[in-house]
């Protein structure tokens, strides 16, 4: 699924999007573990966590994803910049692959602004 | 020189339901370990006779329930190929018998369709009725071995000679499988069943939907698991498995609230599920902890995993949070997917035991030093209080390790906290299979009777489970 010749911007980006979305998806795990069992918050944590790993699956083995933590606590504004940094990446040979994972962090943006997140 | 077996399709599923039924009444605690491993030589053969067979009259085309048995029995094999009891040695005759009929009448069926259209109900009738022999056969096993346990604890007996604990716990593990298969597999059968008040057609809804979502995550989570899966996989697998106990919480009080059930099943069913759910959820952190930037998680297992909570979302859910019983009752045919969640618990009970394995034999796992270090030395003390003497003073990471964080493989101990959170998970599942038994489909029809078996000196169960083909009722019959 990974893009076969990507430029180096190109990854750095996404590997950037991959640490915001991990980062997101700790932060709303972090509470709908403290909320206990029945915490609907589970199902948009989830969501983002498979987001992160579609990400994770559109860059090559020899891209690191390791960098810095993405700032901030607040999971609906780093989904918002994962949104816009996917937006940012030009190329024509991603496919229906990165089109889904737009739309899908574009959910994920609504579900964290209208959800029991908001 | 043998006669060349001249039996015909029919002949030779009506022989395979006879050996089953043999396996069930002749069935003594001697034979429980062959015949667990004989197990999935029978699954393999029933799945591939099934894959030729046309569909069963009422059976559901978006769901293939000898998919989910086969990954049970590829899983049980898995785990008595790397080691864990029974371990290799001899098969069972009746099963290895009942599987080359099987294979046998796979052969014919490929050359002729012609009045195959009860082979399906057959098939599963004799894996239903083969897997209720080995759950029998494996309880007064365990009942002999705790016997022999308790008796050496007054004798002086040599240590090689006696059982030990461990193996007393490894055939109970291995009851809850059997017990788990012979559950889907009567849940299976009943559902090719005629349409009847208590086997009603399912409507095409949202349920179907959330059903089909959640047989599909089951098998795709063996199969990740069976290949060679990343820590990445086992927290996604535990964080799916908690947010399905959660909703199988929710939509059971709202059942309950609608009066589909009794208040007094959720009452006893809430507290197990909620301990369910937490078990998974300590999993997924402490897998988490095994996880590097770099891990990936097996695109299939991302695909099935967002199916189930893309159903979830629609089908369970609002805009504040988790939808009220009345939006529930509205979008979903409450009582069926009640019971079909039962049955997916079921099911989970064994994918506990997978990741149980997985924590104990895969070869392969890696994790940054500076934690594993930390969780190693944590639980080699609690193992040391045990009594455990060979974690003593050991360190299990280096100060150049830690110093880089390097990924270092798995010690010990590391493993052996997995494998008890693995522990705990089967325990509070079990819990809420049990309290939850009211809703079990496959106990639609079942009766329990106590009997007596002579050499097997204890009560057993009776599963009486009408076959659709007969006017008399058949089944197991004890």
């Amino acid at each position: 699924m990974s893009f076969q010749r990507m430029d180096a911007d190109t990854a750095e980006t996404l590997a950037g999007v991959v640490r915001l979305l991990r980062r997101a998806a700790e932060l709303v795990w972090a509470a709908a573990d403290a909320e206990g069992a029945g915490s609907p918050r589970q199902v948009l944590a989830l969501g983002i966590d498979l987001a992160a790993d579609e990400a994770r699956s559109l860059l090559p083995d020899a891209i690191a994803v390791q960098g810095p933590v993405p700032v901030g606590d607040e999971p609906a504004g780093l989904l918002r910049s994962a949104e816009q940094l996917l937006r940012r990446i030009y190329n024509p040979g991603a496919g229906a692959a990165l089109q889904g994972l737009r739309a899908r962090v574009g959910d994920l943006v609504w579900e964290a602004n209208t959800g029991v997140d908001a | 020189m043998s006669m060349p077996d001249r039996r015909t399709v029919g002949e030779l599923l009506a022989d395979s339901e006879a050996l089953a039924r043999e396996t069930l009444l002749d069935a003594t605690p001697e034979q429980a370990p062959a015949m667990v491993r004989s197990w999935n030589q029978l699954v393999g053969s029933a799945a591939e006779l099934w894959a030729v067979l046309p569909s069963a009259p009422n059976s559901p085309s978006w769901s293939d329930p000898m998919e989910r048995l086969r990954a049970i029995g590829e899983a049980i094999s898995h785990s008595v190929t790397a080691g864990h009891w029974p371990g290799q040695g001899p098969t069972e005759e009746h099963l290895t018998q009942i599987a080359d009929n099987l294979s046998r009448a796979q052969h014919l069926a490929d050359r002729s369709v012609a009045d195959l259209q009860n082979a399906p109900g057959q098939v599963m009738h004799t894996l239903y009725v083969a897997a209720h022999g080995t759950v029998v056969a494996l309880r007064a096993y365990a009942a002999d071995l705790q016997g022999q346990v308790e008796t050496v604890k007054r004798r002086r007996q040599p240590i090689a000679e006696r059982p030990t604990a461990l193996e007393v716990t490894a055939a109970q593990g291995m009851i809850a499988r059997f017990d788990g298969f012979e559950h889907l597999a009567a849940a299976a059968y009943l559902a090719g069943e005629p349409p009847s008040s208590t086997n009603p057609v399912q409507a095409e809804t949202p349920t179907k939907r959330l059903e089909t979502a959640l047989a599909t995550w089951e098998v795709q989570t063996h199969r990740t698991l069976a290949a060679s899966p990343d820590p990445a996989d086992l927290v996604r697998v535990a964080r799916v498995q908690a947010l399905i106990t959660t909703t199988t919480s929710i939509l059971t009080e709202a059942a309950a609230r609608k009066g589909h059930i009794d208040v007094d099943v959720v009452q006893r069913l809430a507290p197990s599920l909620e301990a369910s759910q937490m078990a998974w959820s300590r999993m997924a952190k402490r897998w988490g902890e095994l996880t590097s930037p770099a891990s990936r998680t097996d695109p299939a297992l991302v695909g099935a995993a967002s199916e189930v909570r893309a159903a979830i979302a629609a089908t369970a859910t609002n805009q504040a949070g988790w939808a009220t019983p009345d939006q529930l009752a509205s979008r979903l045919d409450l009582p069926n997917l009640v019971k079909t969640l039962h049955l997916n618990m079921v099911a989970s009970v064994e994918i506990a035991f997978v990741v149980r394995d997985t924590a104990a034999d895969h070869p392969g796992f890696t994790a940054p030093a500076r934690i594993i270090g930390m969780r190693s030395q944590g639980e080699a003390e609690i193992a040391i209080e045990q009594g455990e003497t060979r974690y003593e003073g050991v360190t299990w990471t280096t100060h150049p390790q830690r110093a880089s964080n390097q990924l270092v493989p798995l010690p010990e101990p590391a493993r052996r906290g997995l494998i008890n959170l693995a522990d705990d998970v089967l325990a509070t599942t079990n819990q809420a299979v049990a309290a939850g038994a009211q809703l079990d489909p496959s106990d639609v029809t079942r009766s329990t009777r106590s009997g007596q078996r002579a050499h097997l000196g204890r009560s057993v169960e009776s599963h009486q489970t009408t076959h659709r083909h007969d006017p008399a009722p058949r089944g197991p019959g004890r």
